[in-house]
């Protein structure tokens, strides 16, 4: 981008690689590995069919990790706005082209290759909105006027994903889209009004009975789990038996005799947590949640760190994305979030959620690498 | 054009207060997390563990009953009996080698099971019970119930097994069930169905009608909650949550199970096989093949010394003869070789001097009658089953022409029974010729010497049992007679197969019957199979199928008679009849295997089993309303 003006060294590829965050590589696959060893214990011992899977796709995963934060961030920036308009444009060509899963339409075919638009948007709404923000002055923040590009931002992927339908998506992308914006200097009373129409649409969203039928029961069950115990509700309390008789320190790797029984739906992906802390106990549950947490506070000194405006709020937004991943999934199977079908990330089996979250890694660590660089913008045209 | 320096330090101010915030929040709500999971795996800790182990629900399958195979009366020819068995839970048995070593001292488990059993349980997981044992005894069973405190992981169960009370009777009939194998489960694309097929002891249909139809007879899967404790006892069954499991359908057969076993103790101690078939609906009454073996055998595993003795006998109890087998049928092809030789042109007053040998090509052609018969013509010819007399006619006509009116009366062709492995069996022509030795040296155009060998039913010609039987239902009827086997599927009432009128003179018919009713009535070759009812007036044909030609050698080493050649050099004994000759209502084949003549091993015995027929005239009886069967299965049992 010619009216980019960079401040700041270039840097070789061995430079490049010496500044790369490890603790944060590590942290990322002890995590997974994690999930390796929860898969195998689910599979009652085996490789397959998901285990060895998940440990090669971590590896592919790790070296796009790689590969995305040796890329200058500035490029990422100027990919910020194409990026989020070509996954928009996938989002929107879903319904025509899209291969129907379990009732909803969110993949679609590519040079072979299975690809959920709605993944890559979770990445590129966050580019978009700190490409945006990268362009106001600090008093622009909060002018109603300019609350309104990333208003349309957030709302129209959002429209898109919610018609697939797929009600958990929506959710984490309004919350990483509203989070960005907040960080970004939102005034306090801009937000509490906000706050109070969403809440005010989503029981619009009820009473006009946009959610699907499926979609309310998980909410009403999830406001109380008692209401049908073999239906919706008796997932979430195999889960909480599950993980309740694990106690202090589990009941030993394979031997979760709750989760092993196939008590419980989706054991592979979204109760995957339940198996952990079933055989590992609360010791091993917390462990791998102070895991996640530095990984989470890692995230935000780099964004700290950043000299970029850009680089700081995508990294931001990846970071909080990441989080909320993990605060949905593991408070969902204990009972304090609906269940929505959010998988754990790096833990869970499936190879879509893990690569967008390695590649959005792949930008934090551009973001590190690149931390002293700075940029000139030769118009506010916004 | 402004331009600004994006490095905004009260930007860059806002971001940093937000951020921390941010951070904050988020460790707060992991706090919110981990407080959670403090309660739930610590502080309520014992609630959610006596919780599991007290209090837990689990969906069972419960097993489909099979559905019954039952005759044309409604009488059992398989059904289900209790089957006490012992299950091992791998999970609570942790020492698999001891648990079995503990059961070993009340009933015995093999070296070769005890493999198979932790096959299983490498394949199945820690939860899946595995069968031990089954068809256990009472005494047996309420053993291991007495010891059951000291067995851990050992699950007493009441399963479900089939049962076929004829059982050797019925064997071919209805074939066996079987353990499921891998290969099963990859054909099944259903969950449910794979779910149903994994139940400990689960058989499948492994031949004859049980594989045919195992579909309509597997019936469908129920399920239930079950509550059971850490250690999968249940504990209480939720059978409000129950959806019963729906029997499979009963299969009503066209079989008189009576005559059945009638007829197989007739054949006892013969490799032989005989069909009776109805003639008006096609339906068949006897399917019998000797020996038999025991399906009962096979459903439980069978014993591998049981089936080395049955793959290794000579008189192959494992080859289901009526439809398998082929023989060439000898003289009881005449009644085909007349209509050909009349079609033709031949006067069945035309007659020809037999004196027991004809010269054709370069050899000669041998009546079986040393001697001759002197002057016969066609009705003599069959009832005396002159071969001279055929021999004279085979030197001119055309072989095609034989293979037209063998294939009219049903020979050289399968028919749709629901059991597999039917054989065709040969009905030679020069088409037939060409396409079979394509490419050998015998490739060569059809000779009419062979024609002479045809028209008496040796040579390339060959048939089965079951062939024999619609060729003689249909010399009865004039109409293309076609068999059945099942009469109804559940509920559905089959229609009888079509029967159209063949395309034969009926004057020609009348000639060739007339010859059949000389035979056994007539002083003919089959004068002792006659019937003493006048009602049941018995018109047949003998045949003898040549296995060994006794040589010029042979004679000289004193070799003259066929009783005096090994058992297996004997010729095979065919007889083909129907009755009564005026109303034909039953038609019957019977084949005994190396019984030397068929005036002497097969006649006498197809006498006896229509003389069981005559007597019970299956066929004015009313059979089974498959409705009323309905009624009686469909019991709830649990897998």
């Amino acid at each position: 981008m010619s009216s980019l003006i960079l401040q700041g060294p270039r840097r070789g590829i061995r430079d490049r690689l010496a500044r790369l965050h490890w603790p944060l590589i590590i942290l990322l696959t002890m995590i997974a590995g994690a999930g390796v060893v929860t898969l195998y214990s689910v599979a009652e011992g085996s490789w397959r069919p998901w285990a060895m899977q998940h440990g090669l796709r971590y590896m592919a995963a790790l070296m796009v990790l790689i590969i995305a934060g040796m890329i200058p961030i500035r490029y990422w920036m100027a990919l910020a706005y194409p990026m989020y308009f070509a996954a928009l444009a996938a989002l929107a060509a879903v319904p025509f082209i899209g291969e129907i899963n379990m009732g909803a339409r969110r993949w679609i075919e590519f040079g072979g290759m299975q690809f959920q638009p709605s993944e890559a948007m979770k990445i590129g709404l966050v580019m978009a909105l700190a490409r945006y923000y990268h362009g106001l002055r600090a008093e622009q923040v909060s002018h109603i006027l300019y609350l309104i590009p990333p208003a349309l931002m957030i709302a129209a992927p959002v429209g898109l994903v919610f018609i697939q339908p797929d009600l958990g998506t929506s959710l984490l992308l309004v919350a990483a889209g509203v989070i960005t914006v907040f960080v970004a200097g939102l005034s306090w009373r801009i937000g509490l009004i906000g706050l109070v129409g969403a809440l005010a649409a989503a029981y619009g969203a009820y009473r006009f009975e946009l959610l699907k039928p499926y979609q309310v029961e998980r909410i009403l069950t999830f406001l109380n789990p008692d209401r049908d115990p073999l239906g919706q509700g008796y997932h979430l309390l195999q889960s909480k038996i599950a993980l309740g008789s694990g106690g202090l320190d589990g009941k030993g790797y394979m031997l979760g005799s709750q989760s092993q029984l196939q008590f419980l739906p989706e054991m592979q992906t979204d109760f995957i947590f339940t198996i952990f802390g079933e055989e590992f106990g609360f010791v091993g549950a917390i462990g791998l949640l102070l895991l996640y947490l530095a990984v989470v506070l890692i995230g935000l000194s780099v964004a700290m760190t950043s000299k970029l405006h850009f680089a700081r709020l995508v990294v931001i937004g990846v970071t909080a994305t990441f989080a909320l991943y993990v605060l949905i999934n593991t408070g969902m199977v204990m009972g304090l979030a609906p269940v929505v079908g959010v998988p754990l990330p790096l833990v869970s089996y499936g190879g879509t959620v893990m690569l967008t979250i390695m590649a959005g890694f792949g930008i934090v660590m551009s973001a590190h690498i690149y931390r002293d660089q700075d940029a000139y913008r030769s118009s506010d045209w916004l | 054009m402004v331009r600004i320096n994006t490095h905004d330090p009260e930007r860059q101010e806002v971001v940093s207060r937000r951020t921390l915030l941010l951070g904050g929040g988020v460790s707060a709500l992991f706090a919110v997390i981990a407080g959670r999971l403090y309660q739930l795996q610590v502080a309520d800790h014992q609630k959610y563990l006596d919780l599991a182990e007290a209090n837990q629900f689990k969906r069972r399958v419960l097993t489909p009953l099979r559905g019954e195979i039952v005759d044309r009366f409604g009488n059992v020819l398989a059904s289900n009996r209790k089957n006490f068995r012992l299950l091992l839970v791998p999970e609570q048995a942790r020492d698999i080698d001891a648990a079995l070593d503990e059961i070993s001292k009340i009933v015995p488990v093999s070296d070769q099971r005890r493999a198979r059993i932790k096959r299983q349980i490498r394949r199945g997981g820690a939860f899946t019970p595995v069968e031990v044992r089954d068809n256990l005894s009472w005494s047996e069973f309420s053993k291991i119930n007495f010891q059951l405190p000291h067995l851990a992981g050992v699950l007493p169960d009441v399963g479900e097994t089939r049962d076929y009370p004829l059982e050797a009777a019925s064997a071919f009939v209805i074939g066996y069930v079987g353990a499921v194998t891998e290969r099963d489960l990859a054909n099944e694309d259903s969950d449910r169905e794979r779910l149903l097929l994994r139940q400990p002891g689960f058989k499948v249909g492994r031949d004859g009608l049980e594989r045919t139809y195992d579909q309509e007879l597997r019936g469908a899967a129920g399920e239930m909650m079950v509550r059971i404790n850490a250690h999968g006892r249940v504990k209480e069954e939720m059978s409000d949550t129950a959806r019963a499991p729906a029997q499979g359908k009963t299969l009503a057969l066209t079989i008189d199970a009576e005559l059945q076993q009638h007829a197989m103790t007739v054949l006892k101690g013969e490799s032989a096989s005989a069909v009776v078939m109805d003639v008006v609906t096609g339906d068949i009454l006897v399917l019998a093949s000797t020996p038999g073996f025991n399906p009962n055998d096979f459903n439980v595993g069978i014993d591998p010394q049981l089936w080395k003795d049955l793959n290794e006998s000579p008189y192959k109890p494992l080859l289901n003869k009526p439809l398998s087998g082929v023989y060439a049928p000898g003289s009881t092809l005449k009644m085909v070789s007349a209509i050909a030789a009349l079609e033709a042109g031949v006067s069945p007053r035309q007659t020809t001097f037999c004196n027991g040998r004809t010269w054709y090509g370069n050899r000669f052609f041998h009546c079986w009658k040393r001697g001759g018969h002197g002057a016969v013509d066609m009705k003599r010819a069959i009832k005396d089953s002159c071969n001279v007399y055929f021999y004279e006619i085979a030197k001119t006509i055309d072989i095609d022409l034989i293979a037209d009116v063998a294939r009219r009366f049903g020979l050289g062709e399968t028919y749709e029974l629901g059991i597999s492995g039917q054989q065709r069996g040969v009905v030679p022509d020069r088409d037939w010729k060409r396409a079979h030795f394509a490419g050998s040296p015998e490739n060569q155009p059809w000779f009419q010497g062979e024609t002479l060998s045809c028209i008496v039913g040796q040579g390339y010609v060959t048939s089965t049992p079951l062939q024999l039987a619609v060729m003689a239902s249909r010399l009865a009827t004039g109409k293309a007679v076609r068999p059945r086997l099942v009469r109804a599927v559940g509920d559905l009432v089959l229609p009888a197969p079509d029967a159209p009128p063949i395309n034969v003179n009926p004057d020609h018919l009348d000639v060739v019957r007339e010859g059949m009713d000389a035979v056994v009535n007539e002083w003919g070759t089959a004068a002792r199979s006659r019937l003493e009812d006048p009602e049941w007036r018995l018109a047949g044909k003998t045949g003898t199928s040549q296995v060994y030609q006794i040589t010029a050698e042979d004679r000289a080493n004193g070799l003259a008679e066929p009783e005096d050649l090994p058992w297996s050099r004997r010729d095979h004994a065919l007889f083909v009849c129907f009755m009564p000759y005026e109303n034909p209502r039953y038609a019957c084949s019977v084949i005994v295997e190396h019984g030397i003549g068929g005036s002497r091993a097969a006649g006498p015995r197809a006498r006896d089993i229509m003389r069981a027929v005559a007597a019970k005239n299956p066929a004015a009886l009313p059979p089974i309303d498959p409705r009323s069967l309905a009624a009686r299965g469909g019991a709830v049992r649990s897998g």
